[in-house]
C-alpha cells in the first residue's frame, strides 16, 4: 500500500511540468478568451474594461463584413469538401489498381502537403499571374481567353481552391487509399462469383465499407476549411474587395490590426461553435479509439 | 490473371501533374527574371545563381539565414519537448494510472476540439503579460502543450504487455528506471512518428508566428518568405528561390523517410 502511495506520487511529479504548460497555454487562454468575448475591453487600462455581456456577439450578427467572410468562408468549404472527396476518392481507387509504380505515386501526390501555406501561394501566385503566369499563357497558346484568376471577384475563391487541392489532396487519397487495402479481397470475389457487376461492387461493397474513412474525410476537411486562412492570406490577401477574406482572416484583422480583442473573440468563438458541430462527430470516432 | 496497365499508366500521369509545380519551382529559381516570366523558355538558357547569392546575402530587410536558424531552433525545441512532455504524462496516465488519470485524458483530448485561432488573442495577452512576445519561446512553449501528443502516446503505452515492466519492477527497478530504460524504447515508433509531425507542423507554421513575432530578426521563414514576397512581388525568381530553401529541409525528410512519414500518417490519423 505505503509502495503503491510512493508510485502514485511520482506519477503527479511525472504530470507537473506538463499540467503547468497546459495549465497556462491552454485552460488559462481558453477563460481569458471568453472574459475577453464578454468585456469591453480597454487596452490602456484593463480595470475600466467594462463586462457588456453579448453585445460582442450581437455585433458580430449585425455587422456585413462578419456575413461577408462568413459567405466566403462558406463558399470555401462548399467548394472544396465535396472536391477534396471526389477526387481524393478517385485517386485512391486509382492508386488502388494499379499494378506497378503505386509507391512511388502515392509518395508524389503526397509530396505537396509538405509546403508550408507562404511557399504554395508564392508558387501559386506565378501561375496565376494574367499577363506571365504559366496557366493564362497556356491558354492563350490554345487561343483562348485568358481567366483573371486571382483579380475577378468571382473567379478568386475557385483560384484559391484550386491551389488548396493541389495543396491537400494528396494527403486524402492516401489516407483513403490505406482505407481501400484494408478490405479483404475475399469480399469482392465472393460477389463477383454472385454475378455482380462493376458497378454493383462499388457502390455495394467498396462505398460501404469505405464510410468510416470517407466520415473521417468530410469531418477533417469540413473543419480545416472553416479554418481557412493563410492560402488566401498569401495568394489574394482576401481580395479582390474581401472575395476571399474568410473568418478566421476577419478576426485576425480585427484583432491585430484593429486592436479589438474582444470582438475577436467573440468572432473565434462563433467559428468555434460551427466547428464544434462537426468535432463532435470526430470525438466520437476518437473516442472508440481512446477506448478500443 | 493479366492485369490492366491502363490504372498505372493513368495513375503515373496524374502523379506526374501533381510534382511539376515543384520541377517549375526548382527550374524558376535557377532563371533570371527575364526568363522567370516567360514560360514559353522552359529550361534556363544559363543555370543561373544570381537568386540565391541575393538570398545568402542575408539583406537587413529579408535576413533568409537568420530565418531559417530561428525555424531550426523553433521547430527542433517544440518537437524535444512534446517528446519530453507527453511520454512523461502518457506514462502517468497509462502505465502509474494516478488517481483522476481518465479524467485528465479526456480533459486533454476534449480540448484538442477548439481550434488553434481562439487562443491566438488570449494568448497573445497572456505572452505579452509574460514579457514573451516576440521571443521563440512564444512558438516553442504554447506549441509543447498540445494534447496530440499525450494523446497518441497514451494510445500506444496502453497496448504495451505489463509483464516487462512488472519483471523490471520485481527486479528493483525504480519507475523512473522503468520509464527510460524500458518504456520509452518500446514507445520508439510511435514516439518517432511524433516527432516527425511535430516537427513538420511546427516548421510550416504560419499563422502563430505571424501573430507573435515582431522583428524581423524573430520570423520563421513562413512568415519570413511571406513577407518578403510581399516587398519583392515582381521579383518571381528570387520569391521563388527562397520558397524553395523554405522547403528543404522538410523535401529531403520526406525524400528519405516518404514510406514512413505516409504510413504513419494514415495510420495515426484512423484506427477502427
Amino acid at each position: 500500500m505505503k509502495a503503491r502511495r510512493k508510485e502514485e506520487l511520482m506519477g503527479y511529479l511525472f504530470l507537473v511540468p506538463y499540467l503547468l504548460l497546459f495549465i497556462l497555454f491552454v485552460i488559462i487562454p481558453v477563460l481569458v478568451s471568453a472574459w475577453l468575448s464578454v468585456v469591453q475591453l480597454d487596452l490602456t487600462n484593463a480595470s475600466k474594461s467594462a463586462f457588456i455581456g453579448a453585445q460582442n456577439f450581437t455585433d458580430a450578427l449585425k455587422d456585413d463584413f462578419f456575413w461577408q467572410a462568413t459567405g466566403a468562408t462558406g463558399r470555401f468549404a462548399l467548394l472544396m469538401v465535396p472536391s477534396v472527396l471526389v477526387l481524393g476518392t478517385a485517386m485512391a481507387l486509382g492508386m488502388n489498381r494499379m499494378s506497378q509504380g503505386r509507391d512511388m505515386v502515392r509518395a508524389l501526390v503526397y509530396m505537396p502537403s509538405m509546403l508550408n501555406v507562404a511557399a504554395t501561394g508564392i508558387l501559386w501566385q506565378w501561375f496565376f499571374n494574367n499577363e506571365f503566369g504559366l496557366f493564362n499563357y497556356t491558354i492563350r497558346k490554345a487561343g483562348g481567353t485568358p481567366i483573371p484568376w486571382l483579380t475577378d471577384a468571382n473567379m478568386a475563391m475557385p483560384s484559391v481552391v484550386l491551389m488548396s487541392l493541389w495543396w491537400t489532396v494528396g494527403g486524402t487519397s492516401v489516407v483513403v487509399l490505406t482505407a481501400l487495402q484494408q478490405i479483404p479481397k475475399m469480399y469482392f470475389e465472393a460477389a463477383s462469383l454472385d454475378g455482380a457487376n462493376g458497378r454493383h461492387i462499388f457502390f455495394r461493397i467498396m462505398i460501404p465499407l469505405l464510410k468510416p474513412v470517407l466520415l473521417f474525410v468530410f469531418v477533417t476537411t469540413t473543419i480545416a476549411s472553416f479554418q481557412m486562412f493563410g492560402q488566401a492570406a498569401i495568394l489574394t490577401g482576401g481580395g479582390p474587395t474581401f472575395a476571399t477574406r474568410g473568418v478566421v482572416q476577419y478576426m485576425f484583422e480585427t484583432a491585430f490590426n484593429g486592436y479589438r480583442f474582444g470582438y475577436g473573440a467573440a468572432i473565434s468563438w462563433l467559428l468555434f461553435a460551427a466547428i464544434l458541430v462537426f468535432s463532435t462527430i470526430q470525438a466520437r470516432v476518437l473516442k472508440s479509439q481512446v477506448e478500443g | 490473371m493479366k492485369r490492366n496497365p491502363l490504372p498505372s499508366m493513368l495513375m503515373m500521369l496524374i502523379g506526374g501533374v501533381f510534382i511539376l509545380p515543384f520541377i517549375f519551382m526548382i527550374v524558376a529559381s535557377f532563371k533570371r527574371e527575364a526568363e522567370v516570366l516567360q514560360p514559353d523558355q522552359i529550361l534556363p538558357k544559363t543555370w543561373d545563381l544570381a537568386n540565391y547569392e541575393a538570398v545568402s546575402r542575408n539583406s537587413v530587410e529579408a535576413p533568409v539565414g537568420l530565418w531559417f536558424v530561428n525555424s531550426v531552433f523553433v521547430s527542433s525545441a517544440t518537437t524535444l519537448l512534446v517528446i519530453c512532455l507527453s511520454s512523461l504524462v502518457a506514462f502517468a496516465i497509462t502505465r502509474i494510472k494516478v488517481r483522476g488519470a481518465k479524467f485528465l485524458l479526456n480533459m486533454i483530448v476534449g480540448t484538442m476540439m477548439i481550434p488553434a485561432q481562439l487562443f491566438l488573442i488570449p494568448l497573445y495577452v497572456i505572452l505579452s503579460r509574460m514579457g514573451l512576445l516576440d521571443t521563440p519561446y512564444a512558438l516553442i512553449l504554447p506549441a509543447a502543450a498540445s494534447g496530440y501528443g499525450v494523446f497518441m502516446l497514451s494510445q500506444f503505452m496502453r497496448n504495451l504487455p505489463v509483464a516487462i515492466e512488472e519483471a523490471a519492477m520485481i527486479d528493483g527497478c525504480t519507475l523512473p528506471e522503468v520509464f527510460w530504460k524500458i518504456t520509452l524504447p518500446l514507445c520508439g515508433p510511435s514516439i518517432a512518428t511524433l516527432a516527425v509531425f511535430t516537427f513538420i507542423g511546427s516548421w510550416n507554421d504560419y499563422i502563430t508566428p505571424l501573430v507573435f513575432m515582431e522583428s524581423v530578426t524573430n520570423y520563421t521563414l513562413p512568415v519570413g518568405i511571406a513577407l518578403f514576397q510581399s516587398s519583392y512581388s515582381t521579383q518571381y525568381g528570387l520569391t521563388i528561390a527562397t520558397s524553395l530553401l523554405s522547403t528543404l529541409p522538410l523535401l529531403i525528410m520526406f525524400l528519405v523517410f516518404q514510406k514512413q512519414i505516409i504510413e504513419s500518417m494514415t495510420s495515426s490519423g484512423l484506427k477502427d
